[in-house]
């Protein structure tokens, strides 16, 4: 069984009568990606923001490579790198100033900040203010500054939003090179498509609890419709969609009828989408 | 502690606080401008009052009044000149004594002497000056006064020795110099709360305590380099210099800790120059009580500056050493750990 790196146990917090999360519990693998998704207001910030030491459970515990987080802040803190979804970075300060600043702060020796910045595509705008890049580059550069000690975990929250699709591309690219160095990696993101085609596992987070945990594979197979989709001509030369169910005794006599009797333009299977299975288990969109 | 991520963090203050324009600018202005403000403003006191006398004819008794201590008597030619002179704001005040007035003291009558005084001659001036004629006349008359009178200056005799304004206003501008990065330290916090950063750094391994301590390095620092710097060139530490350092060391932390509190209530930018102001008004008052003495009394002793600009005052105005001061330093450290306590407890709370 695979070592883990992040178990929450019971994890709970409230805010007076409003509680954000609720007992909750699941383990992320070393080496594992897992997507956190849900709605604003979910509860996922609140779930971050106790595995990460900024906020102290209300009942239960997270524990981070063993650590107990409550208990032993600065050791686990040691450990991770945070890129948080809003941008802030030192304004004023340069991009190199920025990484430097956060080496000493994690007392990092040797550190080479001109390769980091390199990697994430900054190099040659090294030591041009903050204030003067574009929202993607400050996005780049914030998941530099979450690399500088070459965390075991690194948590990014929404690390893609608002993105171009060269700087998104660039981003997911990273963290699939952070996966392969062995870092277990907590993804929050509101991104289907990126969550599907990045995460081992994704979590599905609603009022404040975790209503579903699996590979996206598996939880298509378990909540999604499986279907052929496909375009025929009429005698008129005009395109109709035909759809038959994949998951019925009767599926193989309906694809044969269907080559046989209509005029095949294209043809496709058709599979539920992580958004599909999240309002099919919760009943809400992502985004509301 | 950790020395190396305070050093960082102390490192990365100053750099922002020297790249936000108006900090920086304002910093460098009001030094250079307290610093004219201080060199244009007399150096020293006179004390001496110059009258302007008249006096075809100086009874003996009068001969005396050329002497006295503190007045200096210029002689006019015409009783006309003496009026045009203090007509003209040369003089505050003249003696003019009438051709006859030996003859009206021999004949038992009233010799007519005339005073003259300018508007903007002060009343005890004017009294002063009267009530000496008239002494003079009775000595003249062979009637003087039938008591012996001594005086006795309690503590510092300033006679010969009055504190120029500069000196007083020196004061006033070294603390204004300073209480000001209260402001830009407390404005530099809020910064981090409001664009977040100080999250980015509490999710690092620092501890809070490395990042109160760089903290308050950084805005001790700031504060206590001005004072000293603008101390130094104005020759604010000819006297008892190390009491005085240490008084502005002490004064720079208590007003760091004073810039924590304002950055616990603090919304924004604007609301943190506010509280600023309104702290800077409070720590000033003492000292402006030092230079106008008699406009404030007891309360400005709950004022936790007043300890500091009456340590500063006594020092470099009249070479008042540590045994004089003991008490002020002690109870500017009782305030120092009260504000500074208090400031880090809110503000750990606000970062929370």
């Amino acid at each position: 069984m695979a070592e883990n790196a992040i178990v929450a146990e019971d994890l709970t917090c409230w805010f007076g009568d409003l509680v954000a999360v609720d007992h909750i519990n699941f383990s992320v693998a070393k080496g594992e990606i897992l997507g956190f998704l849900g709605p604003n207001g979910a509860g996922k910030t609140t779930t971050v923001k106790m595995l990460t030491g900024q906020l102290k459970p209300k009942e239960g515990k997270a524990l981070l490579l063993g650590m107990d987080v409550a208990s032993n802040i600065e050791r686990v803190q040691a450990k991770i790198g945070v890129c948080f979804e809003e941008t802030n970075l030192y304004q004023r300060m340069s991009a190199l100033e920025n990484l430097s600043l956060f080496a000493s702060l994690f007392g990092v020796k040797d550190f080479d900040a001109y390769a980091l910045l390199k990697r994430v595509g900054l190099d040659g705008r090294e030591k041009d203010r903050v204030e003067n890049y574009s929202k993607g580059m400050k996005q780049r550069l914030m998941v530099a500054r979450s690399l500088v000690s070459s965390p075991e975990i690194l948590f990014l929250d929404e690390p893609t939003s608002g993105l171009d699709p060269t700087s998104s591309e660039a981003i997911r690219n990273i963290i699939l090179e952070e996966r392969q160095r062995g870092a277990t990696i907590f993804l929050t993101t509101h991104d289907m498509l990126e969550a599907d085609k990045l995460s081992d596992r994704v979590a599905f987070m609603n009022q404040g609890k975790i209503v579903a945990l699996d590979a996206p594979d598996n939880l298509k197979q378990q909540y999604g419709r499986r279907a052929l989709k496909a375009r025929v001509s009429d005698t008129d030369g005009k395109l109709q969609s035909r759809e038959i169910d994949l998951d019925t005794p009767k599926t193989a006599e309906a694809v044969q009828n269907l080559f046989k009797e209509e005029k095949v333009v294209t043809i496709h299977s058709e599979e539920a989408t992580l958004e599909d299975i999240f309002i099919k288990i919760t009943g809400r969109g992502l985004t509301e | 502690m950790n020395f190396g991520v305070i050093r960082a963090l102390v490192d990365k203050d100053i750099r922002l606080f020297f790249r936000n324009r108006f900090y920086a600018v304002v910093t460098a202005i009001a030094l250079v401008f307290y610093l004219i403000i201080y060199f244009v403003m007399p150096p020293a006191v006179s004390e001496t009052l110059e009258v302007g006398l008249y006096a075809p004819v100086l009874p003996p008794a009068f001969e005396s009044i050329q002497t006295a201590e503190g007045l200096d008597f210029i002689e006019f030619e015409s009783d006309e000149s003496l009026k045009q002179a203090v007509t003209d704001g040369q003089y505050d005040s003249g003696i003019s004594l009438p051709d006859d007035i030996m003859e009206k003291f021999t004949a038992g009558e009233k010799p007519q002497v005339t005073l003259y005084f300018s508007a903007a001659a002060a009343v005890e001036i004017k009294d002063t000056i009267e009530v000496m004629i008239r002494e003079l006349a009775y000595q003249e008359t062979g009637q003087p006064l039938a008591i012996d009178v001594s005086y006795n200056i309690l503590e510092t005799d300033l006679i010969g020795e009055q504190i120029p304004p500069r000196d007083r206003l020196r004061l006033m501008l070294v603390i204004a110099l300073i209480v000001f990065e209260m402001m830009g330290l407390a404005s530099l916090i809020v910064e981090e709360v409001e664009q977040g950063t100080i999250r980015a750094l509490l999710v690092t391994p620092m501890s809070v305590r490395d990042l109160f301590a760089a903290k308050l390095i950084m805005g001790t620092g700031l504060a206590f380099a001005q004072g000293l710097l603008f101390m130094s060139i104005v020759g604010g530490l000819s006297t008892q210099p190390l009491l005085i350092i240490t008084a502005l060391f002490l004064g720079s932390i208590l007003f760091t800790g004073t810039g924590f509190l304002i950055a616990s209530v603090a919304t924004d930018m604007m609301s943190s120059m506010g509280w600023g102001i309104i702290a800077i008004l409070v720590y000033t008052i003492p000292a402006f009580g030092i230079m106008f003495p008699g406009t404030i009394t007891g309360w400005a002793k709950f004022i936790p500056s007043y300890y500091l600009a009456d340590t500063i005052h006594k020092a470099s105005n009249f070479n008042s050493g540590w045994g004089d001061n003991w008490s002020n330093l002690l109870i500017m450290l009782g305030f120092i750990a009260l504000v500074v306590l208090l400031g880090i407890m809110a503000l750990r709370r606000k970062f929370r």
